[in-house]
């Protein structure tokens, strides 16, 4: 049956009422109210987990990554190499990412329900729910949602890419803009981060000071949400603009640079590892230019070594510094890529049996689950969605994805696919 | 994100009324905040007059208006009008009677001053109207501001950027929409007409046909989407009748019981078959040849459906059976690419049965978005949820006005003065004191309006009120004369006004930088503080993106600047700091300060001698920063 | 001097017309004719070397040659015609006395290179071959015995071709950045660059493009380096080219754009003894080209368009024929796609063998 085409009510209801119930407290229809952190999670003040999510967009060949099938008829050209853990191998591009594999879980059972960009990349990043007529969040809307900012007063979803930055608030879908990314664009910090230099900076705190005071005595008298949401903005604002050394590429240092890489990728990720000791809850760097229709093992030839030596070097460094046990980290695609190779030594969109790699929290250390055939083709243990993999992140991060619901306007909302359930192997 | 046709303030052109003698770049700013009047300013006195294009039709008016001659005759209307009190005290004995508690106290006059200047003329009041007003002892005083507001030019203006944005949702915007909003707003058009307008403008009439740009600009396709003609039922639907039916595009409406998929079809069996037309520069719709009925089936239920052009309730359109040739009134033209114009124009028929009295789900939306509007909540909310089993908070006061508004011709102004006489509007946004020392902190719910609500304000009144505030002291004085003048020519170069004083500033600083435009900032309050697209404007949430601009961007910083007509400028030359403290807080906040107030400016400024300029700068920063400052309250 | 109907003269002398098809399933990489004409062999997807004996209107297939892992992607016999040799992407090379129903490796180098062994190419005199890959190193060994004899290193760069100049002394190796560097044999001295960095783009991560295929003429004064003008990576897109350089000067004489940017890649070029170059380009599934122009003009004098993704070229040694690898259509497409039986079926490589006009018609 086709999929009715609904932009519906509940999508408009709760942008307007994004904070969740709008009882006593509630402002009207101003909405101005719900900026404190929202407290779903449970423990939340004890929850300080965090999300490294690597998003590979256009389809990292799971051939030619986590899924390598040497010597067989869509195995391609590379070969397979040993990791860290026993009985585990991954392509010969992934160097040193198989130095760290014992940090880290693959898992190789995915299959999924599209094969096209334009709804894929979508359909993937919202946990592809049950249609229920609203426009599911973003994993990281959702983990802004329901974890909140934490205590670092640094918003909590922050998205380092190439391209053009901004305030994206199309991710949060149902739970309006507020729950949007802060898009740093080539790695730059927003707009208006730096103090003109014709404001010193002790009278610029002055001026804070000023506002504060003048907000307290309004406050008097009044309901304090109002208040309290204004000033919550101005104090991440703060924030960020306290901790602009974090943008400062110059500060990087040299060991790290030449770990991570002096490309693009590299110095996204290192930031990204800047925003995570920063205390930011939810990070996600993104690389493009992973649709390898054409050319796909020259592609990932130069593409892949890029990612290894980023993504090795941060796994690597949060395992030395332990924030591993309190990271996420979900390196991952839309889909993978098709095993038959096409005329232009491409590969198609394959979301039937592809892999991603997981570390930190809960996630089990130097795994692989599931599996697919001898050539690749399909899963042959149990298949996987990726709402199954939305319950598993949900649980790593500490939210009991079958408890834990949304509230839409008084509408009940799951926060993963209802039929799909935690991944039990690859959490520890 | 869609490609506006044009920026929203590119087909704003300047008129320079010869009364305020305008100079400065700043004051000439000023007045782009003044759409032109494209038409003879009718009436700007309220709604007793009004023109009414002659292609409108007008039988059921006049049918009404005989109707309410006989009422009249036999004693009845006259009866009940003389045993009814005024709509303001109605409405506000209803809102008593379901306020579940004590009301809270009334603003007090600084209080209702700033609140009813941002509601009509959409901006905060000057320092020179809010002496004036403040001083003022008249008991009706309020009465006499909202009449004078809503009376003003900046009322024009405002009211058309507050349609503009509830209509168009920041699609885009196009000159000859504003003109047909500048024009109906400028001449207090009725809403039933405006709104047929909107759905069949004429094409031949200058003044009114941009009124298609609320079907073209979203008959326009925006990135790699296709044309969104669902999204153009659903807002005729959402906007004109306070129902969103597009989630029953396919189905029965999953969660309302009264959305059927018939609602969608038959609505889209009006407006689906609409077209821009490319043969004329304005915008301009097409109407394709209906000649069967629209083919439709659930999903759920696979059952072969059809319907003709069908309003809600009201009865299905029967579709003509014309002759091959004989299907137009006017038919096209290859040569101009002229469309041709059906005899069958679902269109014409939806502008004559939608906007009338009678049509209930017509007359409550806009009652509802005008109270809103006014109150900060709906009586119904959402706004485009009306439905049996979503009833208004006050189901009198939702019948009551309907009744009203509809007797009073659909006259926004008229329904917005009542609505602002009314206690309920002028109620304060504190919380009712349960004793003398300490808060009740059980806030009552919103919709029992037991105090004022707080609400955001639009990027516009923002703007508007920013550049007020810093502005020059008396500017507004000529806010009247302008609507007097608009036919005037460019000013001529003569004096500024007399009662800003001179101010250097310092002779170490480097030569000051030229004053920021009105049209750089409005962009960027535009591109910081508006909601996106499709985002409907009833909440507008503070983000960290205008915190980081109020704080840091250049241009808002530079109005801070002291020059010869802006505050700082008046407040660096003022030596007594109690005169400062009044100054600030009357020019931003619109209110006197408080003696702790006064005492925090004397306290920094004592503090920050040698640097009393940038002293003044950060304490009004900290104003206009302020809560206080970025909400209606 | 050119005569203005040379052009028709050429396209009617040189039109080819399909004489058979063979089809390799898995795909290959490319097919060759041996020195003595009577065998096409080629390096497969699935690790095989495979051999046709030629006859007049079939091929028939010899038993594959085993013992290599990946791709079997670089393949060049001796000017003698009595030695086969070897490379595949895990940077094994073989030695191979083909000519035999079961051939035997006669020596075997288990790394030649760290990983994809991209291209070979034999000695004009038989006695060496070197071999590129991506390892970055280029490698010259004894075509006798396999024995390492000369290592140039200088590329840092994954090296993508390697040719022989026609003398012997020198050869020139292309890499993924569009450097061409030209070596003294002998020594291993590096002796200067051609430049065809216009063939290369970073594009976002990835390096896009580079020196692809080069290709000497008889004389040796004239070098052609084959690849795209890129216009973006992903799915990679650009315009196919070739630049024709001055042996002596290095400088570029011509460069040839081959199409439209969905027609992508030169993936082979052979330049004819009568002045013209012959290329085959293939682009996003479905576009292939077999082109034949002379420097001096504008488009090719021929133009074939009906094998897609032509991915190599190879005269016959009599001049009168040659194969063509392409891909069969239909080769691409998203998610599960299954034939008839409900297998999820590979892609093939129709070699098509072609002759020209006056042999076509005999």
């Amino acid at each position: 049956m086709n999929q009715p085409l609904c932009k519906p009510w509940e999508h408009q209801l709760s942008r307007r009422n994004w904070l969740g119930a709008v009882g006593a407290g509630a402002i009207g229809t101003a909405g101005l109210g719900g900026l404190l952190p929202p407290v779903l999670a449970d423990d939340v003040n004890h929850n300080k987990r965090q999300v490294l999510f690597v998003w590979i967009d256009g389809g990292m060949s799971q051939l030619e990554s986590w899924d390598p099938k040497p010597n067989t008829q869509f195995g391609g050209p590379f070969r397979a190499i040993d990791t860290t853990v026993p009985g585990i191998q991954i392509s010969e591009l992934l160097p040193r990412t198989a130095q760290q594999m014992h940090h880290m879980a693959i898992i190789r059972s995915l299959c999924t329900q599209d094969n096209s960009h334009s709804a894929g990349v979508a359909r993937i990043q919202r946990g592809d729910p049950k249609n229920r007529g609203v426009t599911y969040p973003y994993f990281g809307s959702a983990v802004a949602k329901l974890m909140g900012p934490g205590q670092s007063k640094l918003p909590p979803y922050v998205w380092i890419k190439p391209g053009s930055g901004g305030f994206k608030h199309q991710d949060a879908g149902f739970l309006g803009p507020r729950y949007g990314a802060l898009a740093f664009g080539d790695g730059q910090p927003p707009e208006n981060l730096l103090r003109p230099e014709t404001l010193s900076e002790p009278q610029a705190r002055a001026r804070s000071e000023l506002r504060q005071r003048a907000n307290n005595r309004y406050q008097q008298g009044r309901n304090p949400t109002v208040t309290e949401a204004n000033s919550y903005v101005f104090d991440v604002a703060q924030t960020l603009m306290d901790r602009k050394e974090l943008f400062d590429q110059s500060n990087f240092s040299a060991s790290d640079v030449a770990r991570y890489g002096s490309h693009e990728f590299g110095r996204h990720m290192l930031l990204g590892r800047k925003m995570l000791e920063a205390g930011v809850r939810f990070v996600k760097v993104n690389s493009y230019g992973w649709d390898t229709h054409g050319d796909n093992f020259n592609g990932h030839a130069s593409l892949m070594p890029k990612f290894d030596q980023a993504f090795a070097a941060i796994i690597e460094d949060l395992a030395a510094s332990g924030m591993l046990d309190q990271v996420l980290v979900i390196a991952m695609s839309e889909f993978g890529r098709t095993p038959r190779i096409n005329g232009h030594i491409g590969r198609d969109h394959w979301p039937e049996a592809w892999s991603l790699a997981m570390a930190g929290c809960s996630v089990g250390r130097g795994i692989a689950v599931g599996e697919t055939n001898a050539e690749g083709t399909w899963v042959e243990s149990e298949e996987h969605d990726i709402g199954h993999m939305f319950h598993t992140w949900f649980k790593a991060l500490g939210i009991d994805p079958q408890h834990t619901e949304y509230d839409n306007q008084g509408q009940p909302l799951p926060i993963a696919h209802d039929d799909c359930g935690v991944i039990k192997e690859l959490l520890s | 994100m869609a490609a506006s046709r044009c920026s929203a303030r590119a087909v704003r052109i300047p008129k320079w009324p010869s009364a305020i003698q305008q100079r400065t770049p700043r004051q000439r700013d000023r007045h782009l905040f003044r759409r032109q009047a494209v038409v003879p300013q009718l009436n700007r006195m309220g709604g007793e007059k009004r023109a009414r294009p002659g292609w409108s039709p007008n039988c059921t008016r006049s049918f009404r208006l005989l109707l309410l001659g006989l009422l009249i005759a036999t004693g009845v209307w006259e009866h009940k009008a003389l045993a009814t009190p005024p709509l303001h005290e109605r409405i506000d004995e209803l809102v008593a009677a379901r306020a579940g508690g004590e009301l809270g106290p009334l603003s007090d006059d600084a209080e209702f001053m700033r609140r009813a200047y941002l509601d009509f003329a959409g901006r905060v009041p000057s320092v020179t109207e809010a002496r004036a007003f403040l001083a003022e002892t008249a008991s009706d005083k309020r009465q006499q501001l909202i009449d004078r507001l809503t009376d003003s030019p900046d009322y024009v203006d405002h009211m058309t950027e507050f349609l503009h944005v509830m209509l168009m949702e920041r699609l885009g915007d196009d000159e000859a929409w504003q003109t047909f909003l500048q024009a109906s707003l400028a001449e207090n058009k009725p809403w039933d007409q405006m709104v047929r307008e909107m759905v069949y403008p004429d094409p031949a009439d200058e003044m009114q046909r941009g009124a298609a740009f609320f079907i073209t600009k979203r008959l326009e396709k925006y990135g790699q989407n296709p044309v969104d003609m669902p999204g153009l039922v659903r807002d005729v639907g959402r906007l004109f009748l306070g129902v969103d039916v597009q989630c029953a595009e396919c189905h029965d409406h999953l969660f309302v019981d009264d959305y059927k998929q018939q609602t969608y079809q038959g609505l889209f069996a009006f407006v689906g078959h609409t077209f821009i037309r490319r043969d004329v520069k304005f915008p301009a719709v097409g109407e394709k040849l209906l000649t069967k009925k629209v083919d439709f089936k659930s999903v759920f239920v696979m059952e072969d459906l059809a319907t003709g052009p069908k309003l809600l309730d009201a009865a299905e359109v029967e579709i003509p059976a014309l002759a091959k040739g004989e299907e137009y009134l006017v038919p096209p033209d290859k040569k101009t690419k002229f469309p041709g114009t059906p005899k069958f124009s679902p269109l014409q028929i939806l502008a004559a049965q939608l906007p009338r009295r009678g049509n209930h789900a017509f007359e409550k939306n806009i009652v509802n978005r005008l109270w809103w509007k006014l109150m900060g909540r709906g009586l119904v909310e959402p706004l485009d949820l009306h439905h049996s089993q979503n009833p208004p908070s006050h189901p009198q006061v939702m019948a009551l006005l309907v009744d009203e508004f509809g007797q009073h011709e659909f006259d926004m102004k008229w329904m917005l003065r009542q609505l602002a006489r009314s206690q309920t509007y002028q109620r304060s946004s504190r919380l009712a004191l349960s004793s003398e020392t300490s808060v009740d902190t059980t806030d009552p719910a919103p919709s029992s309006y037991r105090r004022g609500l707080e609400r955001p304000l639009s990027a516009e009144q923002l703007l508007a009120s920013v550049w007020q505030a810093t502005g020059p002291a008396a500017v507004e004085a000529s806010s009247a004369a302008a609507a007097t003048s608009e036919e005037q020519p460019v000013a001529s170069e003569s004096n500024t006004s007399v009662d800003t004083p001179s101010v250097k500033t310092p002779a170490d600083e480097p030569a000051a930088a030229p004053p920021v435009s009105l049209e750089t900032l409005r962009e960027k309050f535009t591109a910081v503080l508006a909601n996106p697209p499709r985002e409907p404007e009833i909440t507008i949430n503070p983000t960290v993106k205008a915190a980081l601009f109020l704080m840091n961007d250049v241009s808002v910083l530079q109005l801070l600047v002291p020059r010869d007509d802006n505050l700082i400028g008046r407040l660096a030359v003022m030596d007594d700091n109690q005169l400062v403290a009044d100054e600030l807080y009357l020019s931003v906040l619109s209110r006197q300060p408080t003696a702790e107030e006064q005492l925090e400016v004397a306290e920094y400024l004592a503090d920050h001698v040698d640097a009393r300029p940038d002293a003044l700068a950060d304490l009004a920063w900290a104003l206009l920063a302020s809560t206080e400052f970025c909400v209606n309250h | 001097m050119i005569q203005s109907n040379d052009t028709e003269t050429l396209k009617s002398r040189f039109e080819t017309h399909e004489q058979y098809v063979v089809s390799a399933e898995p795909q290959i990489v490319a097919a060759r004719f041996s020195p003595c004409g009577t065998q096409l062999v080629a390096g497969g997807f699935d690790a095989q070397v495979r051999r046709w004996s030629l006859e007049a209107d079939k091929a028939t297939e010899l038993p594959v040659m085993e013992g290599h892992d990946g791709w079997v992607h670089a393949l060049g016999f001796n000017t003698a015609g009595t030695r086969l040799f070897t490379g595949d992407s895990w940077g094994q090379l073989r030695g191979w006395a083909y000519d035999q129903p079961h051939p035997t490796p006669t020596w075997i180098q288990a790394a030649a290179h760290d990983g994809w062994l991209r291209e070979l190419h034999v000695s004009p005199d038989g006695h060496t071959l070197a071999t590129c890959g991506r390892d970055q190193v280029v490698r010259i060994w004894s075509a006798d015995d396999g024995s390492l004899q000369q290592e140039l290193v200088g590329h840092g760069q994954d090296v993508f071709c390697v040719r022989y100049h026609p003398d012997g002394r020198t050869l020139v190796t292309g890499d993924d950045r569009g450097v061409v560097k030209q070596w003294d044999v002998a020594t291993g001295e590096c002796l200067g660059e051609f430049d065809a960095s216009v063939l290369y783009l970073l594009h976002r991560l990835q390096d896009v493009g580079g020196a692809r295929v080069l290709a000497f003429d008889k004389t040796g004064q004239t070098l052609a380096c084959g690849g795209t003008t890129p216009k973006n990576g992903g799915t990679v897109q650009g315009t196919p080219t070739i630049l024709l350089f001055d042996v002596a000067t290095r400088a570029v004489t011509h460069t040839l754009k081959l199409g439209a940017p969905n027609h992508c890649l030169v993936h082979d070029i052979h330049l004819h003894d009568e002045g013209f170059v012959m290329a085959v380009t293939s682009g996003t599934p479905g576009q292939g080209q077999l082109l034949f122009q002379r420097p001096e003009d504008d488009a090719p004098f021929y133009v074939n368009t009906k094998m897609p993704n032509c991915h190599s070229l190879s005269v016959h040694p009599d001049g009168t024929r040659l194969a063509v690898v392409a891909t069969n259509r239909g080769s691409n497409g998203n998610g599960r796609r299954l034939d008839k039986e409900g297998r999820y079926a590979g892609n093939t490589s129709p070699i098509h063998l072609l002759a020209w006009g006056a042999q076509a018609d005999a």
